[in-house]
């Protein structure tokens, strides 16, 4: 069966898509060297830059949350493929700058082979980059190996707070600092109830019973492991919140970030009944939230399901959330 | 091998993976992989034979940077390291390389791929196929590049073959545990038909 989905030749989704990305935002953003967003007006050069890169298909993520408050450039692959090293390069010397780059990397075997060649190179080039990987997922467990724990949505606040203390005139070292303690009270988990087909070739990613869904699945529908029958919004978010509160280390009187980031076919009204049930759990643990997302960030085409991410959120931290950004999908007043 | 044999089996290979990229793709969604495979490897050998070059390590070099700069994936980052490893070990200005020479390549490009990544042999994923490859070649050297090739084909297959019965213990098929016994890793077979266009 031919896929339903509004698109031309399959070879130029993701130029097409960032084209229309630069068209529609064009106050926030232009895209360079056909494959590179960048800021619309650019940061000054005495403050730290930020650059993420990944494959295509995931939007907003991450070329949406290029602009003011959050990252300097996102350097788009191909449709769930990552940029090459070289093309990664390319934005860091574009970015070069005395108070460095910060390259964040999503821990997929993909990225972190291109990020390594982009390191090497900006090495040899004398250009000051630090790297922060991304690896929140739980899905193989608590205690798993960090390099076996994948980078999923929770990387889209984590470039909220890291941009934030960029803009704030933050030296590099402070800025990973700040990151990094984020990062290490924050966790994500997804839920996925129907798989993805993917845009190119229409082939459809994993499977998944009628009745079925799948707790643990990857940032492309890959299985995790967790296949069981269907349950309600509430008992599947019970199931999700015990073993993040885990893995965040959350406790009673804690501050917390909790975000319902949709797959790509999850409606707005499941996400909030979601977000409700999650709140609510929380609650009952004694943990406040702060303001908290029900939203697409980070999808999966057209998959069904959510990652639910949660953070511990300390009062630098709160207030790197709260901060002024302007990026096509992530704005806020400050 | 000549310079221009060399060039002519990346030819022969492209055209062989094209036929299969279908069969790529839905070996990889088997898997657990995104299902698309076939899509990557195509883009891979097509930046491939857009390298020019004069001698082995020229032609080799461009392979290596038009595949970082052309295509996009983990399948490129991996030719593209195999490439820079055998451009690195081709004697300067070589238009032809003896048997020893190209015993010398492909450990010289199998080398650079294991600096790369953690996956050896075992962990269903291309070294599945690679790795046998490598050997196999490099341990027929004695009788010279027809058997050099035959060899590496014969054991690139038979690796390949093997993951079917392996659990994935790499990359994204990994997540789906004991699920990923049961279908061929998709690299591994692409890897092999590469291997097979050699011979």
């Amino acid at each position: 069966m031919p896929m339903k989905k509004f698109l031309n030749d399959p070879e130029n989704l993701t130029a097409e898509m960032l084209e229309g990305l630069a068209l529609a935002y064009s106050d926030k953003v232009k895209v360079v060297n056909e494959r590179i967003v960048v800021r619309a007006q650019p940061k000054p050069q005495d403050k730290v830059a930020l650059v993420c890169f990944g494959g295509t298909g995931h939007e907003p993520a991450m070329h949406g949350f290029v602009g003011e408050g959050m990252a300097d450039a996102a350097v788009a692959g191909d449709v769930f493929a990552a940029p090459g090293g070289p093309k990664v390069f390319e934005a860091l010397e574009l970015l070069n700058r005395p108070a460095g780059i910060i390259l964040l990397t999503l821990n997929h075997n993909g990225d972190r082979m291109s990020a390594r060649k982009a390191l090497r190179l900006a090495e040899k080039a004398g250009i000051p980059v630090k790297e922060i990987v991304v690896q929140e997922d739980i899905a193989p467990g608590i205690d798993a190996d960090p390099e076996d724990r994948r980078g999923l949505g929770g990387c889209i606040p984590l470039m909220k707070v890291m941009g934030a203390a960029c803009e704030q005139g933050k030296s590099i070292d402070e800025v990973l600092e700040i990151g990094k303690a984020f990062h290490s009270h924050l966790a994500t988990l997804s839920v996925a109830l129907k798989v993805a087909t993917h845009p190119q070739n229409g082939a459809e990613i994993g499977s998944l019973a009628d009745d079925e869904m799948e707790i643990g699945m990857g940032q492309h529908g890959e299985g995790g492991g967790g296949i069981m029958k269907m349950q309600s919004a509430d008992a599947t978010v019970k199931i999700m919140v015990d073993k993040l509160v885990a893995a965040t280390k959350l406790q009673a009187g804690d501050r917390a970030l909790l975000i319902i980031n949709g797959s790509g076919a999850t409606t707005t009204m499941e996400m909030l009944i979601c977000y409700r049930a999650a709140a609510k759990e929380l609650a009952g643990r004694g943990i406040t939230l702060v303001n908290g997302i029900a939203d697409e960030l980070l999808t999966v085409q057209e998959m069904a399901g959510f990652q639910m991410i949660l953070a511990k959120v300390c009062p630098t931290c709160e207030a790197l959330l709260k901060a002024k950004a302007n990026t096509p999908y992530w704005t806020s007043i400050g | 091998m000549t310079l221009e044999q060399f060039k002519a089996v990346w030819k022969k290979a492209q055209t062989a993976i094209e036929a299969n990229e279908k069969h790529f793709s839905e070996l990889d969604a088997a898997t657990g992989g995104d299902g698309d495979h076939g899509t990557a490897i195509v883009a891979a050998l097509r930046a491939i034979n857009h390298a020019e070059g004069d001698d082995f390590p020229a032609f080799l070099a461009d392979m290596a940077e038009r595949l970082e700069t052309e295509a996009s994936g983990s399948t490129s980052s991996l030719y593209g390291a195999w490439c820079e490893g055998m451009a690195d070990a081709a004697p300067k200005g070589a238009t032809a390389l003896d048997a020893d020479q190209l015993a010398d390549l492909f450990q010289g490009g199998y080398d650079e791929v294991c600096a790369i990544t953690r996956a050896r042999q075992g962990d269903k994923t291309m070294m599945d196929a690679l790795q046998p490859a490598t050997e196999a070649l490099v341990a027929a050297k004695a009788q010279g590049e027809a058997a050099m090739f035959a060899a590496a084909a014969k054991a690139a297959r038979a690796g390949s073959d093997a993951t079917a019965q392996m659990q994935a213990k790499f990359g994204r098929a990994k997540n789906l545990g004991e699920r990923s016994i049961g279908a061929i890793d998709a690299g591994s077979a692409s890897m092999a038909t590469i291997f097979e266009a050699f011979a």
